[in-house]
């Protein structure tokens, strides 16, 4: 039997900042987390956060989730790999996968922060290998660094189909498309420009219709669908991918609040079934509280101060301090969070616990584009999102977000200094940096930039407009490296180009093959010859041409063309190598067979 | 070319690069190599690239334990990917003598700080479900033994030789040598060329090369054919071999099954044909073993060359009539497995006048003397 | 290879290696991964069949939904997407049901 204080289900972003709080007041805490690191989602997540300094905006989820664990007290227990089982009346069960047994806990508070799983789609085939759920995608891809495929179908343009598209890409997959149901995107602009002028297409009114193949996905087959999502027969496109992936949203796991007795109510707005709770997070049972998408479907740094006032309210009551203050603090930062337009259908679901309250912000977006002779900062931020590490990282206060964080970021460009901090801070990737004119006939374009390889001084790449096209050649004038990974590209593009180029591509080398067996290009083979391989049977032995079941027969001439050219050789000076036999493939029992039938 | 070397090397194989490779490395990059053909072009790059340390005497052991240390280093150190993988070496006995022999040189094996197992055909069925058991009487088996592509390992040594300085020159044939007062004069078709210290490491053409000094190696020359199926995705880590069985096989790195046995009808003498009773008996013998291989194809057929020596060991050293003159040759089919280490050896055996991680003394020619013990340990 | 060899964001930190069995094949896999991560790096989708012969893979990776089921050191209906790879592990594909060996 173990006995705590505070016992919080659940070590996610709620949970651990709950227990940081009860920490820092000296409350026994026993944190109770089935994953084999704690941090929840955000161990999984690469990308930077909205928000404000004070819950880490511009920090990636997976540094933010570093920084909460070491915020953690000497008082505060974890249990890894266990998952609470049961909240009986007598006790609660949680199984110790590691040890193998189940261990009872008696607490005196309980925080459920259990969070949610992945909502699941009906489509023909959708039990094939290769169906992952977008959790699934960034669990496999970011914790354990391994591709689930090598070509996704992302189905659903929410936050998180956005976002893990774009992880996919940093990872090395490619992404087919991304296919949206409604008629329009479900997440953060912000979110859908990075992946959109990365050329991946997003197919609104679009749906799955099967995923294709025997033992796994091979394919997918999607259709357009009409006003009431109804399939449009004769629309139907086939993708060749080996990974479909659903994110398609999420369901809050109420299973073990319905087991402690927490009333449960149907809200669609907060994704479906969610427990009761007042203002301080705490249901209609005196001692269990709840916080994070469990509570309701939303963000990271809502569910941070959701646990943040449940670990404020539980210490409360145990340490007898009156910690008003810091809980209406708290619930400030709620209410200025969930003020934008993206918090409407929370604060309509939320409404049915208790009131809910806004703060005005500014609609107004930059319009002025600033003096064209000034290397300067275009920010493409058009939705009230709550963020602005654009406005605090400003070393000369040049940017502003007025009012409230949900207010869209305006810029005096006469106190701007040209740093770039603010476009490698944006968690958004939305702010850009243009100079007109910068030499004769060229403008000055600087793109943020999170892949690999990052591109040369010098180098020619392809620059990009918003929907990933090609608009123009470039030449990259220097590499900013950033700390946060997010560096920056300064590039020369054609004048008159600074408001349509918004990325880049550095060119895959066209890749014409000489061997199809082993996929051997010309590319390679100049190279292999400047690297010293001047010799065919060298080649050959070297790049493995001609070693494929045809023979060589498709390769050999080109090769030696090839190394002809190279060397500034007759062909008729380079020795062809040799044919060795057999001239086909012949199986093993073929030989068998025939010298049974000579025995005879 | 220059007119003159400190070291001329004949022979641009594994041995010969090797050897190249550790001169520069210990600081002397005054070297030549020269391969009459391309480099690659004789035993190495025709063998099956098996790098064994099961062996049946000591020092053979003891060398490829060397070598093994090195390969393990050597894709890092060249910055080539000789594809090594420690796959274990599995050698099946089917032969009572040699299953009690086995025993015996396990012993002497651990003893020597191998890690070898004995296992009964049950254990190898566990282990190794894809191979058939029968008549097998045991197994011995050695996880740290394994395989890599010979020609990547042998343009890495290359490779990394040239960078240091050394000239590697193929097409370049040495085709007489004068033995001077002091060095070698070498007779290319390219020109005449000095050295001070001259390597044989010709492989099969070993004794053609001593020729041309005026020295009788007693090294001969024996076809080995070889073949390689159609790909099929990787599911088999180790070498198998066996002695008793006469076969040895592997799964290479891009999923290709390479595989070869012994003729004990084979005459000595340089023939680079293919015979299809090779291709039949291997199909017989091989799908028998590991019957999934009946429904394979074979992609590919070709012959090397085991340079043997009288005792099936390699004769490795300074010559005792001839000063300056080294070899590295009768390997008798294990040159690629134990390149690395010899190469070391020899390199520390002309800038030091001696050696340092492994004692070859007992594979210099001097033995033949003293009477022949044979290696029995060869396919 | 389906491993993430460099990462622009993370980086990708090598831990020890083990070997495991999958249907008598012998895999490796890093420390601290799931054997459910192991399978994919190794190019293997399929954990098992249904009852109904359909082909499983794994679906959720956090244990919730069931689909990656196997037979892991003889005990069945593992779920392999949260259960760590060790050392000489046997893993099998389950199909169906899982029987229980005695």
């Amino acid at each position: 039997m173990v006995k705590t204080d505070f016992l919080i289900i659940g070590g996610g972003p709620a949970g651990l900042c709950a227990a940081i709080e009860a920490s820092k007041r000296n409350v026994k805490t026993l944190i109770v987390d089935e994953g084999v690191e704690l941090g929840g989602q955000l161990v999984k997540q690469t990308h930077k956060f909205f928000g404000h300094e004070g819950f880490y905006a511009s920090v990636r989820g997976f540094e933010i989730a570093k920084r909460l664990i070491s915020e953690l007290g000497e008082n505060v227990t974890v249990m890894k790999q266990t998952t609470v089982t049961g909240i009986y009346e007598d006790v609660i069960t949680a199984y110790d996968r590691e040890k193998d047994l189940v261990i009872e806990i008696e607490p005196k508070y309980i925080l459920i922060s259990v969070g949610a799983s992945e909502r699941f789609i009906p489509f023909e085939n959708n039990y094939l290998p290769g169906v992952y759920g977008a959790g699934a995608v960034q669990t496999l891809m970011n914790q354990f660094k391994v591709l689930p495929g090598r070509r996704v179908l992302m189905i659903g343009s929410g936050n998180i189909g956005l976002i893990v598209s774009y992880q996919l890409l940093q990872a090395g997959a490619q992404v087919a498309a991304i296919v949206e149901i409604a008629d329009r995107v479900g997440g953060y602009q912000v979110h859908a420009d990075k992946v959109k002028r990365l050329g991946v297409p997003i197919l609104l009114r679009h749906t799955i219709k099967k995923a294709i193949g025997e033992e796994k996905v091979e394919g997918a087959v999607v259709v357009q669908v009409d006003e009431n999502f109804n399939m449009i027969p004769g629309t139907e496109k086939e993708f060749a991918v080996d990974v479909i992936c659903v994110a398609v949203g999420l369901v809050p796991s109420v299973e073990l609040a319905h087991m402690a007795g927490v009333k449960i109510e149907y809200i669609p707005e907060l994704g479906g079934y969610v427990p009761y709770r007042d203002s301080h997070m705490r249901t209609n049972i005196r001692n269990i509280f709840v916080a994070g998408d469990l509570a309701g479907i939303e963000e990271a740094t809502t569910a941070m101060i959701e646990g943040r006032i449940a670990g404020l309210a539980v210490s409360q009551e145990i340490t007898g301090q009156n910690l008003g203050f810091e809980l209406e603090k708290m619930q400030e930062e709620l209410i200025e969070f969930r003020s934008g337009p993206f918090s409407h259908k929370v604060r309509k679901g939320l409404e049915r616990f208790f009131p809910q309250y806004v703060r005005d912000y500014s609609k107004n977006s930059q319009r002025d584009l600033g003096p064209a002779t000034k290397l300067r900062p275009i920010i493409e931020c058009y939705e009230n999102i709550p963020c602005n590490p654009c406005q605090t990282s400003c070393p000369s206060g040049a940017i502003t977000v007025p009012g409230n964080i949900n207010s869209l970021p305006v810029i005096d460009y006469s106190k701007c200094t040209s740093c770039g901090i603010c476009v490698m801070k944006c968690p958004g990737l939305a702010i850009f940096m243009v100079q007109e004119n910068y030499q004769p006939g060229k403008d000055l374009v600087v793109i943020p930039y999170e892949f690999l390889p990052l591109p040369e001084k010098g180098e020619t790449v392809i620059a990009l407009d918003r929907d990933g096209e090609e608009v123009a050649q470039a030449e990259i004038l220097k590499v900013v490296k950033s700390a946060n990974k997010t560096h920056l590209v300064y590039m020369l593009v054609p004048a008159g180009l600074t408001q349509t180029v918004r990325g880049f591509r550095i060119p895959q080398k066209a890749h014409s093959l000489v061997c199809r067996c082993e996929e051997v290009s010309v590319e390679e083979i100049e190279k292999a010859i400047d690297e010293g391989y001047t010799d065919y049977e060298e080649l050959r032995r070297y790049l493995r041409i001609g070693m494929g079941p045809c023979g060589g027969r498709t390769c050999r001439v080109i090769t030696l063309g090839i190394l002809a050219r190279k060397t500034r050789k007759n062909i008729k000076e380079i020795g062809f190598g040799t044919f060795r036999p057999p001239s086909m493939p012949i199986k093993f029992d073929s030989i068998i067979k025939g010298e049974i039938k000579d025995e005879k | 070319m220059k007119n003159e070397y400190r070291v001329a090397i004949i022979g641009g194989g594994i041995v010969g690069c090797s050897v190249a490779y550790h001169l520069a490395k210990f600081g002397e990059s005054d070297v030549v190599v020269f391969e009459k053909d391309y480099l690659s072009s004789g035993s190495t790059g025709r063998c099956a690239g098996g790098i064994r340390q099961q062996w049946s005497s000591p020092h053979n052991v003891i060398l490829a334990m060397r070598s093994v240390s090195l390969f393990e280093k050597l894709s890092r150190e060249t910055d080539i990917d000789i594809e090594y993988k420690q796959g274990g070496y599995l050698v099946l006995s089917y032969d009572d003598q040699e299953a009690v022999q086995f025993e015996k040189n396990v012993q002497m094996q651990r003893e020597l700080g191998l890690d070898v197992q004995i296992f009964t055909p049950r254990q190898i069925k566990e282990r190794f479900p894809y191979v058939n058991v029968h008549e097998v009487r045991l197994a011995t088996f050695c996880q740290t033994d394994g395989h890599a592509n010979p020609h990547l390992a042998n343009f890495a040594y290359a490779r990394a030789a040239r960078k240091l300085g050394v000239d590697i020159l193929t097409h370049t044939e040495v085709v007489a040598v004068e033995v001077l007062h002091s060095g070698f004069k070498l007779f290319t078709n390219k020109g005449a060329v000095r050295s001070q210290i001259l390597i044989n490491a010709a492989g099969p053409y070993s004794r053609e090369v001593a020729k041309m000094v005026g020295m009788d190696l007693p090294t001969e020359s024996y076809r080995h054919q070889i073949m390689v199926t159609e790909a099929v995705k990787n599911f088999f880590d180790p070498m198998a071999i066996s002695f008793s069985g006469n076969f040895y096989m592997r799964q290479t790195k891009h999923g290709h099954f390479i595989m070869g046995q012994g003729d004990i009808d084979e005459k000595p003498g340089l023939n680079n044909n293919v015979t299809y009773k090779f291709e039949k008996e291997m199909a017989r013998k091989m799908s028998k073993i590991f019957p999934f291989l009946s429904k394979l194809r074979i992609v590919r057929h070709w012959s090397g060359h085991y340079n043997m020596s009288p005792d099936a060991q390699p004769i490795i050293g300074e010559s005792p009539k001839i000063e300056g003159f080294y070899y590295a040759v009768g390997f008798s089919g294990h040159g690629f497995m134990l390149a690395p280490a010899v190469g070391e050896a020899i390199a520390q055996l002309i800038l030091l006048g001696k050696t340092i991680e492994v004692d070859i003394s007992e594979l210099n020619i001097n033995r033949f003397e003293k009477g022949i013990v044979r290696e029995k340990n060869v396919v | 290879m389906r491993r993430i060899i460099t990462h622009p964001i993370f980086n990708v930190e090598k831990t020890k290696t083990v070997r495991f069995f999958f249907e008598g094949r012998e895999l490796e896999a890093f420390e601290g991964e799931t054997i459910a991560a192991a399978l994919v790096a190794n190019g293997i989708d399929v954990f098992g069949m249904t009852e109904q012969s359909r082909p499983r893979g794994f679906y959720c990776a956090i244990g919730k939904c069931s689909s990656c089921l196997m037979i892991v050191d003889d005990v069945p209906n593992v779920r392999s997407c949260i259960t760590l790879v060790k050392e000489g592990m046997k893993v099998k594909r389950q199909i169906g049901r899982g029987e229980i060996t005695w």
